[in-house]
């Protein structure tokens, strides 16, 4: 019973990390951009959220659209005034760039928000559902707010799947993503493209933020954490593919859930670090990796 | 003409650094000590960085091993010995992963030769029989040298391991091992057209790389007196020299040596005159550089066309096509 | 090949502006020596590096808060009585960014370039540690706010006097009443950040469990950065512990608080340390907060009568919500407690002077509002006993020492 409880706690974590990643995954795979913001941009959201929620009631679930909305804003400025200006630098000083624009975010937030942990209590909280009323013998519980969180966070990607697949902006993102050559051949401007794409990709940052904050303390300090899951989830699961992220981020998070069984809770980042680099070296591509992020 | 000016110049420059231990108080002794681990740092990192073209994050993982090896060995050994097996430890590191991690090209590189140093960072705390895990290792200090002259030998042993990296890097570069990376650099795949063994030059240059920085954390280990596991695996030991090699020029000799001492001097003068708003400046001050002066200080002229151009009119960098990573 | 193969000396002549950045590079040299000027005073210098930014910086502001009361009560009163005449009181703060080994230059650079009279350490064990050895080096007598790691004072250093009691104060008195006030109390789950003192603390915690009998059924340790302690919790919880210990910081602990109740892992006593001592724990976990115990070394709701510069506990408590809005925790008050130790030694010593100072350190015998502190042959603390407390209705209530104590312990978590 032990390990269907480790099992769903695992499945449950990969979903936040599927939720951490999207936006990561979307920009790495369209733009070949590393952004070290992202974490930063997760952070931001969460703030906004909490902000929201203390002082007008907003319900973090309710605020995530919103919280999406000022990224995607944000995001977009970012792309258009400075990392279009270094997009067709190698991927070193791209990274770079992203990294110093982190430093200066983060110490923004620090100075704004004090660097004092955080949290949403939801009031009154969500509570837990114990399978084993439903299911005699089952005796597994589950999290609702996890379990919401890791919902709405894939009706988000469904979204950006739709998105990407059904609207001419989605055809010219997926359009530039396989050959920017062409693509500006059939009159598609890669500029506005590009920031377009890292504004959905600070958007679903932001959505995430604000559907971690009951769940994880909030401060800039946590930036870091939240970018090394996006980085494992999106090597694990293969650049480039909505179904990428949340294969990877599923696996990760089952990943870390048995190894810290196994291997005791101190040797989890371990683990999913070293599944990284055998990923990377056997299957670099990922488990569903493809072009065109579709 | 100018190699008269050269070695003039190099000549005083030597004399300023042989006197400043004498004129100044620690401080700026340690300072500059500092600088001279980063100008370790940062030349190591443009063998791998600069000449090869390999975006490598390992700096820190290097960095770690060297300073745990010389505590390790510090414990039963001389200072010399000890150093040397930081920059044995972490050489053999890069020896064993570089021929898997070097099939990886662009970002696959960058993001496998990042999460080294946190591995590492992990397993060392793990290991506390060996290393002390969070508590840390306290290494005995050299109880029979005064203040100033411990200030004083690791100020010249800094020295040395910096000119040592400098003149290591000017030998790989006039080997056939640095026109082979050159030629990785410019085209891998047709250099190995060109006869190039391409895995085989690329683990030397990683190897090359990771002897110095090994070097520099056990030279800082022996003179810190302790180290632990976040301290010497920190991630911005990985980003700082890039950063450095950014500011003076990536892949040429004198790039590294101006960026860290340009570097170092910046982040002093912010960090006095800012309290605590001095990251953000130094965020500022990257994005500025990558955005403006990608070619690193040594283009200034570039830069100043660059400027000028963007103030009269928005960039249209789209036309050109990058080959993908 | 040959042909190809490119020449040094065209290399290093292939950067025609070299000497403007060497003008660049001497500029930024100027500029930072020009800012380098500092002005005689006759206050007493004290260093502090503190982590203002970075991951430590909660705790570094919290600790500049305790300075910078202290400072302002002494120098609203003419200023330490050193032998007679009155001399203001000046810290020198540096931000060391929560990197140790910039602690440890900041140190350095307090000790020459500043030519402190005294020094505050760095925050935490780690930077404590690797910094005393500056201090000791320059022969200044330097007091430790934060450590409390017995490993931190095991150098034989003459110059570090740490105003916090050994980890093992904190977890022997907390097993003493779980012993006493909840009897069916048999089985401990520890899970322990693995890091310095945490660690160390989780240990003792351990040590201390099996000296009375109790069953440790669980022990774990957690990454620095973990995300996710659900795996850990749920074999918690299938281990069926009564008592279930937490160390680590503060996000740590929230973040453990909230998946233990996601996942019903209770206990009779749940103790996490240091995290419930902070106001911020208590705001962050709402309702489950309610019935956690923790120890610190230090609470508002002990009345200590000083000879210091504040007099009491309740005086130092009023002078701190005056100031800050808020009441003090545990590493305001250490902060506070350090310059009024110092304080005490040099009008005790009647002089500056650094030996006689550190004589009259070592020597101990302070009334503070901290509480009465005296340091061991090593430099720790070792004359008072920390409190131990329980959040009860979303305050901290002491149940321990029988002194002071405002309640008794409850039993049972949400």
């Amino acid at each position: 019973m032990l390990y269907v409880q480790v099992l769903v706690n695992g499945l449950l974590l990969g979903g936040l990390y599927a939720c951490i990643a999207a936006g990561f995954s979307l920009v790495w795979g369209v733009l070949n951009v590393i952004n070290i913001l992202h974490g930063s941009f997760v952070v931001l959201g969460a703030y906004l959220a909490f902000f929201a929620y203390t002082a007008l009631g907003i319900h973090p679930y309710l605020f995530a659209p919103i919280a999406a909305l000022v990224l995607f804003g944000l995001g977009y400025a970012i792309q258009y005034t400075v990392v279009n200006r270094v997009i067709e630098a190698p991927v070193l000083v791209t990274m770079t760039a992203t990294f110093g624009l982190a430093l200066l975010l983060d110490n923004i937030m620090l100075v704004a928000f004090k660097a004092d942990f955080r949290k949403i209590n939801l009031v009154p909280p969500l509570g837990v559902v114990d399978v084993g009323k439903l299911v005699p013998g089952l005796n597994v519980v589950v999290p609702v707010d996890r379990l919401a969180s890791m919902l709405f966070a894939l009706l988000f990607v469904a979204l950006l799947y739709l998105l990407l697949r059904r609207t001419a902006v989605g055809r010219a993102i997926v359009a530039v993503r396989m050959d920017r050559y062409a693509a500006t051949l059939m009159g598609v401007d890669p500029t506005v493209i590009f920031a377009l794409t890292f504004g959905i990709g600070a958007a679903l940052a932001g959505a995430a933020g604000a559907l971690l904050s009951p769940i994880f303390p909030i401060s800039p300090l946590a930036a870091t954490s939240y970018l090394g899951k996006a980085f494992v989830t999106c090597v694990l699961g293969g650049l480039g593919s909505v179904s990428g992220v949340l294969v990877g981020g599923l696996l990760l998070g089952v990943l870390e859930s048995f190894g810290a069984i196994f291997l005791g809770p101190e040797h989890a980042l371990t683990l999913s670090f070293s599944v990284l680099i055998i990923f990377l070296l056997f299957r670099p591509s990922g488990l569903m990796g493809k072009r065109g992020f579709v | 003409m100018r190699r008269a000016l050269l070695l003039g110049g190099l000549a005083v420059l030597a004399l300023a650094l042989a006197a400043l231990p004498f004129m100044s108080g620690n401080y700026l002794v340690r300072l500059a000590t500092i600088a001279f681990m980063y100008v370790v740092l940062a030349s190591s990192w443009n063998i791998i960085g600069g000449l090869a073209g390999y975006p490598s994050f390992a700096s820190a993982a290097f960095f770690g091993l060297g300073a745990y090896g010389s505590a390790i060995v510090r414990a039963h050994a001389a200072l010399p010995l000890a150093w040397c097996a930081g920059a044995l430890t972490a050489s053999l590191f890069a020896l064993l992963i570089g021929p898997a991690i070097l099939r990886l090209r662009g970002h696959y590189f960058a993001v496998a030769s990042l999460v080294l140093a946190p591995v590492l960072r992990e397993l060392v705390n793990g290991a506390t029989d060996l290393t002390g895990g969070g508590m840390g290792l306290t290494l005995p200090g050299s109880t029979a040298l005064s203040v100033d002259a411990t200030a004083r030998l690791y100020y010249a042993v800094m020295l040395a391991a910096a000119v040592g990296t400098v003149l290591f890097t000017i030998l790989i570069l006039s080997s056939r091992l640095g026109w082979a990376l050159r030629c990785i650099e410019q085209n891998e795949d047709a250099s190995t057209v060109l006869g190039v063994n391409t895995l085989t030059a690329k683990v030397a240059a990683f190897v090359a790389s990771a002897a110095p920085a090994g070097l520099a954390g056990a030279i800082y280990a022996t003179w810190i007196g302790y180290i632990d596991p976040t301290d010497v695996f920190d991630d911005l030991l990985s980003v700082k020299p890039i950063v450095m090699a950014f500011l003076g020029g990536v892949g040429t000799i004198a790039g590294p040596v101006f960026g860290a001492a340009i570097f170092v001097a910046l982040e002093e003068l912010v960090w006095r005159n800012v309290l605590n708003f001095h990251a953000g400046i130094l965020g500022i001050i990257i994005v500025c550089l990558l955005v403006f002066i990608p070619g690193g200080l040594g283009s200034f002229r570039h830069a100043a066309a660059r400027v000028r151009a963007l103030a009269s009119k928005q960039t249209n960098g789209t036309a050109r096509v990058r080959s993908a990573a | 090949m040959r042909f190809l193969r490119p020449r040094v000396g065209a290399m290093l002549r292939s950067q025609p502006h070299r000497r403007r950045m060497l003008a660049l590079a001497l500029a930024a040299l100027g500029l930072f020596l020009a800012s380098h000027v500092q002005a005689e005073n006759s206050a007493i210098r004290i260093g502090a590096p503190l982590p203002l930014t970075g991951a430590l910086s909660p705790e570094g502001l919290k600790l500049q808060q305790g300075y910078e009361l202290w400072k302002d009560v002494v120098n609203a009163a003419g200023g330490i009585n050193v032998g007679g005449t009155k001399r203001l009181v000046e810290i020198v703060y540096y931000d060391y960014q929560s990197a140790t080994p910039k602690a440890v230059q900041l140190a350095e650079k307090l000790a020459t370039d500043d030519k402190v009279d005294f020094m505050f350490s760095p925050f935490g064990s780690g930077a404590t540690k690797a910094a005393s050895t500056v201090s000791e080096r320059y022969g200044i007598p330097t007091i430790a706010p934060t450590a409390s790691s017995a490993e931190v004072y095991d150098q034989g250093y003459k110059n570090l006097f740490g105003t916090f009691t050994d980890n093992s104060t904190l977890s022997e008195p907390m097993t003493d009443i779980a012993k006493a006030k909840a009897p069916k109390v048999q089985r401990i789950a520890i899970l322990a950040r693995n890091d310095l003192y945490p660690l160390a603390l989780g240990q003792e915690f351990e040590k201390s469990g099996k000296k009375r009998g109790f069953e440790i059924v669980y022990f774990g340790k957690y990454a620095i950065n973990t995300l996710d302690h659900a795996s850990a919790l749920t074999e918690i919880k299938g281990a069926n512990p009564d008592w279930i210990v937490a160390t680590g910081y503060i996000n740590d602990m929230i973040l453990i608080r909230k998946q233990m109740a996601d996942l019903g892992a209770k206990a009779q006593v749940v103790t996490m340390i240091n995290a419930p001592a902070y106001q911020e724990f208590i705001d962050a976990t709402g309702p489950l907060a309610e019935n956690v115990t923790s120890a610190t070394w230090w609470h508002p709701a002990e009345h200590y009568q000083s000879k210091d510069a504040f007099g009491s506990t309740e005086h130092y408590t009023e002078l701190f919500q005056n100031k800050f809005k808020s009441l003090p925790d545990f590493t305001n008050a250490t902060g506070s407690a350090s310059g009024v130790v110092l304080q005490m030694a040099i009008e005790k010593a009647g002089s500056t002077d650094r030996a006689k100072v550190r004589e009259a350190l070592a020597a101990g015998g302070f009334d503070t509002f901290f509480g009465p502190l005296s340091f061991n042959a090593a430099g720790q603390a070792t004359s008072y006993v920390p409190p131990v407390f329980q959040i009860q209705r979303g305050k901290a209530v002491v149940i321990y020492p029988d002194a002071i104590k405002a309640g008794d312990l409850q039993l049972g978590v949400q």
